[in-house]
């Protein structure tokens, strides 16, 4: 059986009839990197945890994340993380704070000759997203995470906490915020906006046909 | 200040953001990847939100409201540039044109958002974050594939090398020109044209591309006045063929 597309865009590529030919395996790990995105969701807001993407670089995972992740939202501002980069605690239940589970300070594996910049995030609830704590200023990972203990780590159940050094993140730039803030609004974008239902039952009344 | 210089303006904005974001929605399920079809399909709901605000404002000059200016002119009343109207063709092509295009775009925009024409000023104020994410979008993939493998780059350059003099003739100037200059709506094609230059130039620069030489080639002149390619009526119907089939339908 062959089907006519009813799209113009492809019956003008006359595509060949009948069966398609198989699909030539890629090569193995012929894949981008993963690469995390936050999102703030409006001016002074923490910016929070809103999902992955694929890409090859820090540059096309931030336009592949301005499309994903704040086409349709208010979004004033996006920071990308190479997954790789962002270093993550183990997790505790809900309630419970996961600075004050660890006890043992872990031997830093690679410390730098001065103090440097680290984000650091929180999970507050399991099932909720990572929202931007603070920045703290330090020599490795593990004295990042016991700096962001001290400075912020003693308020409230933290169920899990990314710190990522701030070198590594690809931040939106000031001078571009009116690439979000233009139309703050993108009701327009999803198919909810278009009300139709209305019509469509008025549609069906005026035209009920009586069943035999 | 002189209303048909206004309108000639409007129109040859409008109607390049409506073609182009036309064209841009042919990509819809057709990307490259999925990433790609989604951007592309998004630059033409702006696209086509802009058109839409510029015959607004056509409209309130006197002109016919936007579906029917956007629907039921032909092909010889459309004011775009002919590098908007060109098929597709392969992603490249579309890569180059979307650059070459969006560069100039900007500049417009940027000019028309301190223009004297109140209404044209307010309209590019509101909306030229939209064109900088587009410029953005394109610059990131011309840098990055422009200095990639072998075939991108022999596809982008062939794409350029045939897009070029399409493109010089987006700055077709209008028979208002020196008007509309003098009366600070915008600064012109010429200089619309010098900065554009510069600002392709510089990312040019940063892959293995090269910008063919300016002063040896001939521009593609005539979409301001209604001269089109073979390439406009099909699309301008296959985007109106819904709408014809009831033109007093209401949405």
């Amino acid at each position: 059986m062959s089907l006519k597309s009813l799209d113009p865009r492809v019956t003008r590529l006359n595509l060949p009839e009948g069966e398609t030919p198989a699909i030539e395996p890629k090569p193995e790990l012929d894949q981008f990197e993963t690469y995390e995105a936050f999102h703030q969701k409006k001016e002074g807001a923490a910016h929070t945890y809103v999902g992955p993407v694929h890409a090859p670089n820090e540059d096309v995972a931030f336009l592949f994340a301005k499309e994903q992740y704040s086409r349709r939202f208010a979004c004033v501002g996006l920071w990308i993380a190479r997954t790789e980069h962002i270093q993550v605690t183990p997790y505790v239940g809900d309630g419970e704070n996961v600075y004050e589970m660890m006890r043992v300070v872990e031997e830093p594996t690679e410390r730098s000759e001065e103090a440097e910049a680290y984000e650091i995030f929180h999970l507050k609830k399991r099932g909720k997203a990572h929202t931007h704590a603070g920045r703290v200023m330090a020599t490795s990972y593990q004295e990042a995470l016991q700096e962001a203990r001290n400075q912020f780590g003693e308020k409230g159940p933290i169920v899990n906490v990314w710190v990522v050094k701030s070198k590594h993140v690809l931040q939106s730039a000031e001078e571009d915020k009116d690439m979000w803030t233009t139309i703050p609004e993108k009701k327009y974008r999803e198919a909810i906006a278009y009300k139709v239902m209305d019509k469509i039952t008025k549609y069906k009344e005026e035209h009920k046909t009586t069943a035999l | 200040m002189n209303e048909l210089a206004i309108k000639d303006l409007l129109y040859k904005l409008a109607d390049d953001q409506l073609i182009l974001g036309h064209r841009n929605s042919e990509w819809t399920g057709f990307g490259p990847i999925l990433e790609e079809d989604i951007a592309f399909s998004s630059m033409a709901q702006d696209k086509i939100g802009h058109s839409l605000a510029f015959y607004t404002l056509l409209q309130e000059l006197g002109e016919a409201e936007p579906d029917t200016v956007a629907f039921t002119r032909n092909a010889n009343q459309f004011h775009n540039s002919q590098l908007i109207e060109l098929p597709n063709g392969e992603y490249d092509f579309s890569l180059i044109r979307h650059f070459l295009y969006d560069n100039a775009e900007i500049i417009r925009f940027e000019m028309l958002s301190q223009s004297s024409y109140e209404p044209i000023a307010k309209v590019a104020t509101k909306l030229k974050g939209e064109v900088k994410y587009h410029v953005l979008h394109a610059n990131t993939w011309i840098k990055n594939l422009g200095s990639s493998t072998e075939e991108a780059i022999l596809r982008l350059q062939t794409s350029l090398n045939e897009a070029i003099p399409y493109a010089l003739g987006m700055f077709e100037p209008s028979k208002y020109e020196q008007e509309l200059i003098e009366a600070g709506v915008y600064a012109g094609e010429e200089a619309v044209k010098a900065e554009w230059l510069k600002r392709i130039q510089a990312v040019i620069e940063k892959t293995d591309l090269k910008l063919p030489d300016l002063n040896t080639i001939e521009p593609k002149l005539g979409g301001r006045y209604g001269e089109h390619t073979e390439h406009l009526q099909p699309l301008l119907d296959e985007m109106a063929e819904v709408f014809k089939i009831d033109p007093t339908a209401e949405w």
